[in-house]
């Protein structure tokens, strides 16, 4: 699973930490996320997409 | 506050096992192998365990949690593999002993066996696990 996190977070001027103390989590969370190293939960899909202004649909690519 | 009662409790017991572990050592006498082994190996865990409080006090003082639902996965894991490796221990410590080393083992050598293999293997699994991202 490919996700827009980084090109997102960018837009909106969050760093990793920025993003992972606004959905309460840790930063490596963050970062595997990005790499599509770990999968979220739904409400941690949720709130990212809710903090970067998107849908789930638009921050994660299943392929 | 859950965080910090956790860090606080995780802080005591390490500085309670390495407590133990001083007097264990200063009054044991002559020592042999295998209690300089799991004293080894009781470091190791001690010094494991010490490394992720580390870490969480970090996160905590960045404003950030000390566990997060990936560690929580994480955690889960390694206590499966954890588990896995004590049931095994127990089964196959004294089963190694007595037909490699034609050795009955004790009963209490036997559980030091399966704490320490469980500890062991939880610690490296966290460690695998947190370094893989699950």
């Amino acid at each position: 699973m490919k996700t827009r996190i980084k090109e997102l977070r960018a837009r909106h001027d969050l760093t990793q930490e920025d993003l992972a103390i606004k959905v309460g989590v840790r930063r490596e969370t963050i970062l595997f996320i990005e790499k599509g190293k770990y999968n979220p939960s739904l409400k941690l899909a949720h709130d990212i997409a809710k903090v970067l202004q998107t849908t789930i649909d638009e921050l994660f690519i299943f392929e | 506050m859950k965080d910090k009662l956790e860090i606080l409790v995780g802080i005591g017991i390490a500085v309670a096992v390495i407590v133990t572990l001083y007097f264990f050592l200063i009054n044991a006498g002559n020592i042999d192998s295998s209690e300089i082994i799991s004293s080894g190996v009781v470091i190791i865990l001690v010094a494991s365990a010490l490394y992720i409080l580390w870490d969480r006090i970090k996160n905590v003082k960045r404003g950030l949690p000390a566990q997060d639902e990936r560690l929580k996965i994480t955690n889960y894991k390694a206590c499966y593999y954890g588990f896995i490796a004590s049931i095994w221990s127990a089964v196959g410590a004294p089963l190694i002993s007595g037909i490699i080393f034609d050795y009955e083992l004790p009963g209490h050598y036997v559980t030091a066996v399966v704490v320490l293999c469980g500890g062991l293997a939880f610690m490296l699994s966290y460690f695998l696990l947190a370094w893989k991202g699950n």
